[in-house]
């Protein structure tokens, strides 16, 4: 097997286990906020914060080309780029909400919107920049289109994994202390405001805390797939049980899974470790669905017991 | 003397860029202890006012007051229990009942409050509504019924002066419908909570109130369930509400006389309800005398209790 080959040489071994604990606090942080996701139809929302990171991304470029932020490869530079484009993710997900809040737009067209929009503006940007900072004499921001898209998480380091965990801690904590009306208004949003329920407040607290998500889960899977691990790990879930613990456990547990057997299926193969991760992923998707179906059928004689 | 329940004073809404108002010069008052049912047809103006009477919307003109107070204020100090339409429900939320019910009692409950009272009160709204054994099942596997009476419960965990009902019996079949009639007869027995139920459906109002009052924009009568006659009915459901040319123009009122069978088609059993006690208004386009084929409106049709 290549991976014992592989995690016998000590620095691809540091390599593996680095990629290993970011990724595990990237898919609990996921894993955890999916069945939120997946219950309250957020999915989309999660594919246009994602492609708004690229907006952020080209904000970072532009500070980067006039030396303002540190723009080579190093641990500061990194952080200060995931600092700028967190920000402009959250600020999209407020954006986001606030348009679907106001009924200005309807929710889908609103998170199209900008999604495009975001797109558009990192690739202007990340263009200006590049030409600036050669016109300026700096290195600019020097991340490749492609780590954005897919993902780097072979390449992370200690102050990554720092960060994901940082993140995930932070977002976790953040979730048990809004738990109970998070838990009112995502079973009855419409009703939950007349029980005295802040729900507008639970909805924007929610919609920070995915942008969060989505930022830490893009290092991992990169923009294109960060949406991957918020919609199936839950998904995954509540094939399985309609219980909220246990759901949240076999979310986090699938996600887990899809990780560690995902960075061992790119080794074997020599595919990114992004997209391998989320291919496990679907895999653990359709086996959790041929369980429930089994599942409903052994406890009703009909099909899957769950309504998700 | 004290104060009334429920008091609306001359209140008129309009939304906004809407051409007519969804209610005007509305006077109601139900007293402490009183089961009222708001009878009208779709966009008549019921939900606004259960909106209005919950503090979910501003009031425009007029007064509003819940025991005396705004319904605001009534709300914060947990004198509601709100029982909505199911149809908002996120059934795919992986939650058992005794969650929902307890989250209601416990949402906003301070660090330092013993646990062991919120679940003590989850146990008592539970058996008051007849739900307690339904307490470990998820929420996704209940039936329409089964599923009303938890809703129940979760109003009342909070203890309520007042109950508040939005279409209570849509998606309940007859037989569920007998028994959640006879459990809100028990819980205002026991507890003489006040309700407001609001309705499109004349067998929920018989079943549950005191007093009816019409509501098509205007409110166009008080009456006693028992006075809800053809006449009535039929001058409350084909009230042009949105003005000429309004939605219910060109549709028939089942306003049968008390013999009479109900000419639409009914699941409930063979001959359909009893004669008279229909109370469906058909929003099918044909004659006075020809009975509707379809049957996609009617209230009879839904789930299991």
């Amino acid at each position: 097997m290549r991976t014992i080959e592989y995690l016998s040489i000590p620095e691809l071994a540091e390599m593996y286990f680095q990629a290993a604990l970011a990724g595990l606090a990237v898919v609990t942080l996921c894993g955890v906020l999916s069945v939120f996701v997946v219950v309250k139809r957020l999915g989309f929302v999660g594919q246009g914060v994602s492609h708004a990171a690229l907006g952020g991304v080209g904000v970072a470029a532009i500070v980067a080309a006039f030396g303002l932020i540190p723009g080579d490869g190093t641990s500061a530079a990194g952080l200060w780029q995931w600092a700028i484009v967190t920000a402009f993710c959250v600020l999209s997900a407020v954006g986001i909400a606030a348009a679907g809040d106001r009924r200005a737009l309807p929710f889908d067209t609103a998170i199209g919107m900008f999604l495009v929009g975001s797109m558009a503006l990192g690739a202007i940007l990340v263009q200006i920049g590049r030409e600036t900072a050669t016109s300026r004499g700096q290195s600019g921001m020097t991340q490749s289109w492609e780590s954005i898209l897919f993902g780097s998480i072979m390449g992370t380091g200690l102050g990554d994994v720092a960060l994901a965990w940082g993140a995930c801690i932070g977002v976790l904590l953040v979730l048990w202390g809004v738990r109970r009306p998070l838990l009112f208004w995502g079973f009855d949003s419409a009703t939950s405001r007349a029980f005295g329920v802040p729900a507008s407040g639970v909805k924007y607290a929610l919609m920070v805390l995915l942008a969060v998500a989505v930022v830490t889960a893009m290092r991992l899977t990169g923009v294109i797939l960060a949406t991957a691990l918020l919609v199936l790990p839950g998904a995954t879930a509540l094939r399985l049980t309609g219980r909220l613990w246990p759901s949240i456990g076999f979310s986090v547990g699938s996600g887990v899974l899809a990780l560690l057997a995902g960075l061992v299926l790119s080794i074997e193969t020599d595919w990114q470790a992004g997209p391998s991760v989320v291919v496990v992923q679907c895999v653990l998707f359709v086996a959790a669905c041929v369980a429930g179906w089994l599942k409903g059928r052994m406890v009703t004689g009909k099909g899957p017991i769950i309504r998700a | 003397m004290s104060e009334p329940a429920v008091n609306f004073e001359n209140v008129s809404f309009t939304y906004p860029g809407a051409e007519f108002p969804a209610l005007e010069h509305v006077s109601l008052r139900v007293e402490q202890g009183e089961r009222l049912g708001v009878l009208g047809p779709n966009g008549g103006g019921k939900s606004t006012l259960l909106k209005l009477a919950l503090g979910l919307l501003s009031l425009q003109s007029g007064r509003v007051t819940l025991f005396g107070l705004a319904p605001q204020e009534a709300r914060r100090r947990g004198m509601i229990g709100y029982v909505p339409q199911r149809a908002e429900l996120e059934l795919a939320m992986p939650l058992s009942v005794w969650q929902v019910v307890e989250v209601a009692a416990t949402w906003r409950r301070a660090p330092w409050s013993r646990a062991a009272d919120a679940r003590e009160r989850v146990r008592e709204a539970l058996l008051l509504a007849g739900a307690d054994e339904l307490k470990e099942k998820a929420v996704g596997e209940l039936s329409g019924g089964q599923l009303q009476r938890v809703l129940i419960a979760r109003a009342l965990v909070v203890r309520p002066r007042m109950l508040v009902l939005d279409e209570p019996m849509v998606g309940i079949d007859a037989v569920g419908q007998e028994r959640f009639a006879q459990l809100l007869d028990r819980i205002h027995r026991e507890r003489g909570i006040t309700m407001l139920t609001v309705t499109h459906d004349v067998r929920a109002i018989v079943a549950g109130s005191d007093r009816v009052a019409c509501l098509a924009r205007r409110l166009h009568s008080h009456t006693s369930p028992e006075g809800l006659t053809p006449r009535v009915l039929a001058e409350v459901f084909s009230h042009d509400i949105a003005g000429v040319g309004g939605a219910l123009r060109g549709t028939h009122i089942h306003a049968h006389g008390p013999e009479e069978h109900c000419p639409d088609v009914h699941e409930t059993g063979a001959g359909g309800p009893a004669p008279g006690a229909c109370g469906h208004v058909c929003g099918h386009d044909h004659g006075p005398h020809e009975a509707s084929t379809k049957r996609d409106d009617h209230p009879a049709s839904g789930g299991g209790a």
